[in-house]
């Protein structure tokens, strides 16, 4: 779990326009700039580094709080205190945290031999969610790429069969974005 | 096999493919996984497994829950091994904290987690037994699974959904009288073991099912991201347990045991063998058990962590469960991200059962012994 | 039920009713369908300690030739037309018994955008087995409660009801009795 600085530095060099980034707590994690970065990114750590082994994929959306109509029902209605009610959703920032409308895209990926970990981020635009597709490195990309997709709707170019992986055909809308409103179906209640 | 010789005849007898779907409601999907296999006579010559019938969003709902009401959900993943689903969220939200767990929780984490362990990779006995067609294991692994779902009740009162592990350490202490009943449990289970291998493992036509069907190469493994016995099982050695250990596995003495060629058959022996593994560990823990705390100082009712992620995973039964969690300063995760590792393991299906027989099918997915709840969470 | 002693054998004197619905109760073949978590605790149920083979509960695979379906677990959106399908490919007289929290309401899922809060908003159900997930105990007593409803089934319907309205639950899919 160390720093393990030349790894990160030969990463840094290659790949113009990142930089080490706060890290996801006690892993070194890099930001790239583009979205054109993170294949060169990603073969050099697979290929020279040594990172064989794509152990996540995964985004975050910054727009703010969760929209509460993504919920069917009131979500933690809380009937016994009077007073907390309704659900522990902050409406305001804490402090370090702006919100801004990005999908923050995280991959993370592991060295088996030495236990070594490294995150790579990018920011994309959330009404432009697109990024390049691992599948072609990494065969374990592809179902979670197509979770990804499914519930943020991010675009991911090459990837061979990006269809819906979890949510039913029927549903509307990427429901992990912060601004899911869920429309009713006919299950719901009327 | 598809023989040439069969297409040539004009309008005569033709091999056509066809298309089998097993599944939502198959009895030996372990829950309500579909496959769509295309077949050329007996050979799969497409396999596109089909999931999201149990999608519950678990991941939508914690961004409304707080802290300790996310343990809940956690519970519910992998349902088989609730005990590690709560150490894993538990041990992220500490990192977030920075909470520093007494060490009697540590311990207590470790033997409850271990005998999770044993508990999951039985249920996968009975299971994989009843799919090659061996139904007698099955009532035998229960039995002594029963035995340590009644050390869990006597503990934390649940048999399948624990909420043990909290935020902090541990709900509810044990006693000198747990103590000895666990003794009583692993002395008893110790010669079940060999039991097991003499009823199922090394049974000639369990064997024949089982042993060089469904082949892993390492470097395959590796590239589709398998955890847990599944990769070890290939002949990697990678167990969270010793390359970042956690609550304390540095200080237990335990082998990792690996498999020869990664076949159905390594995959199940190496969950055998982890089981043998696992009493080890509980009986260290056991005999060490340090006094003090259960739960750390200053855990509020309502934790609210400063802003930041934090990523930890743990040596699930299943694999290498990890969580990402990131908090914006709020009394909910801003978000929660499961590394689920039968979901990583199962998107191997549609590449290796490729040319398989279609009697295969079933020996390769239960020797993966997923669990849907934690696939489509 | 009498039976009376007479000369060449015994006789038994008893009504279609009773003796239709002492065989179903007895031979209650539930189909493995195992959901989610409650999965777990009915193949417990299945197996040596709680031994469910004691009630003439049998588990089978295939929904012809099973007469209850055991909804165990979460019925998510997407699950839910299979399960109508495999309801209305299971014979008359067939049972539906709703394990657990999920199934009866949503459960700890209630507000959750891919779940159907309660299985009996797609299928009629006989019995509620509430917990989370439910004990084996409980799930042997759901057994024995639907006996017991079993027995006061006839074959003529009282003033034409549907078999639904005659086992007194709500049917909502609109079939032919």
């Amino acid at each position: 779990m160390s720093a393990g600085a030349d790894f990160l530095d030969r990463l840094l060099a290659a790949v113009p326009g990142s930089q080490a980034d706060t890290p996801v707590k006690d892993y070194p994690t890099v930001r790239l700039s583009a979205p054109k970065d993170l294949l060169p990114a990603a073969r050099l750590l697979k290929d020279e580094l040594g990172f064989d082994y794509l152990e996540m994929v995964t985004a975050v959306d910054w727009l703010g709080p969760v929209n509460l109509g993504g919920f069917v029902s009131n979500p933690n209605p809380n009937p016994f205190t009077q007073k907390h009610p309704g659900p522990p959703v902050s409406p305001v920032a804490g402090p370090g945290v702006t919100y801004r409308p990005v999908l923050d895209l995280l991959w993370s990926f592991g060295d088996l031999v030495k236990n070594r970990k490294v995150f790579l981020r990018l920011e994309v635009p959330r009404d432009r969610a697109e990024a390049p597709s691992l599948t072609g490195l990494f065969p374990a990309a592809d179902w979670q790429e197509r979770e990804a997709f499914d519930l943020f709707g991010i675009r991911f170019a090459g990837h061979p069969n990006l269809i819906k992986i979890l949510t039913p055909d029927f549903l509307q809308g990427h429901p992990l974005r912060k601004d899911y409103v869920h429309a009713k179906d006919r299950y719901d209640a009327e | 096999m598809q023989s040439e010789e069969l297409i040539v005849t004009e309008g005569g007898l033709e091999m056509d493919t066809m298309f089998v779907n097993m599944g939502p409601q198959h009895p030996s999907t372990h829950g309500v996984l579909r496959l769509g296999l295309t077949l050329a006579g007996e050979v799969i010559t497409k396999a596109f497994p089909d999931i999201g019938y149990l999608h519950r969003g678990t991941e939508k709902l914690m961004e409304t829950r707080s802290y300790h009401q996310c343990v809940v959900l956690t519970d519910r993943w992998d349902y088989c091994s609730a005990m590690t689903n709560n150490l894993a969220f538990c041990l992220s939200a500490e990192r977030l904290f920075g909470t520093q767990v007494p060490p009697r929780a540590q311990a207590l984490r470790v033997v409850m987690c271990e005998l999770n362990r044993i508990a999951s990779h039985l249920i996968l006995l009975g299971t994989y037994g009843i799919d090659i067609g061996a139904l007698t294991p099955f009532l035998y692994t229960f039995r002594e699974r029963e035995m340590i779902l009644d050390l869990y009740e006597k503990c934390c009162g649940a048999r399948l959904t624990y909420n043990y592990i909290r935020l902090g350490g541990v709900a509810a202490d044990i006693d000198s009288g747990w103590v000895a009943k666990c003794r009583e449990f692993l002395e008893f289970f110790k010669p079940r073991l060999d039991e097991y291998d003499t009823l199922l493992s090394f049974n000639p036509i369990f064997l024949a099912r089982t042993k060089d069907i469904g082949i892993i190469s390492k470097e395959t493994a590796v590239a589709w991201g398998l955890s847990g016995p599944n990769l070890r099982g290939s002949g990697v050695s990678y167990d969270v347990r010793k390359s970042e250990p956690y609550c304390g596995y540095e200080q237990y003495d335990f082998e990792v045991p690996l498999g020869a060629s990664g076949s159905c058959w390594d995959r199940y022996f190496c969950r055998v063998q982890e089981m043998r593994q696992s009493v080890r560990i509980v009986e260290q823990a056991l005999a060490e058990l340090p006094t003090g705390e259960l739960m750390a100082k200053g855990v509020p009712k309502i934790p609210k962590p400063p802003a930041g992620e934090a990523y930890a995973h743990v040596e699930a039964p299943r694999g290498d469960l990890g969580i990402f969690l990131v908090s914006d300063g709020g009394a909910a995760p801003y978000r929660l991200h499961v590394r689920a590792p039968c979901f990583i393991n199962l998107a191997i299906l549609q590449e290796i059962l490729v040319g398989k027989k279609v009697a295969d099918v079933i020996a390769v997915l239960g020797s993966f012994d997923i669990v849907l709840g934690e696939v489509d969470r | 039920m009498v039976a009376k002693p007479v000369p060449g054998g015994q006789v038994v004197l008893t009504s279609t009713d009773y003796i239709i619905d002492l065989s179903r109760k007895y031979s209650l073949w539930p189909l493995t369908f195992g959901l989610a978590c409650c999965a777990i605790e009915m193949m417990v149920a299945y197996a040596g300690r709680f031994d469910f083979d004691r009630f003439g509960v049998i588990p089978r695979p295939s929904p012809r030739q099973a007469d209850l379906l055991l909804i165990a677990g979460t019925v998510t959106k997407k699950m839910a037309e299979p399960i109508v399908q495999i309801y209305h490919q299971m014979p008359e007289p067939r049972f539906v018994m709703a394990m657990g929290s999920c199934a009866n309401c949503g459960g700890p899922y209630y507000d959750s955008y891919a779940v159907v809060k309660g299985v009996d908003r797609i299928i009629p159900v006989d019995i509620y087995v509430p917990g989370c997930p439910p004990r084996p105990e409980a799930l042997i007593y759901a057994v024995m409660e639907l006996q017991k409803k079993i027995m006061r089934m006839k074959l003529e319907r009282t003033y034409g009801a549907t078999v639904q309205a005659e086992k007194g639950s709500r049917d909502l899919t609109g079939e032919p009795a």
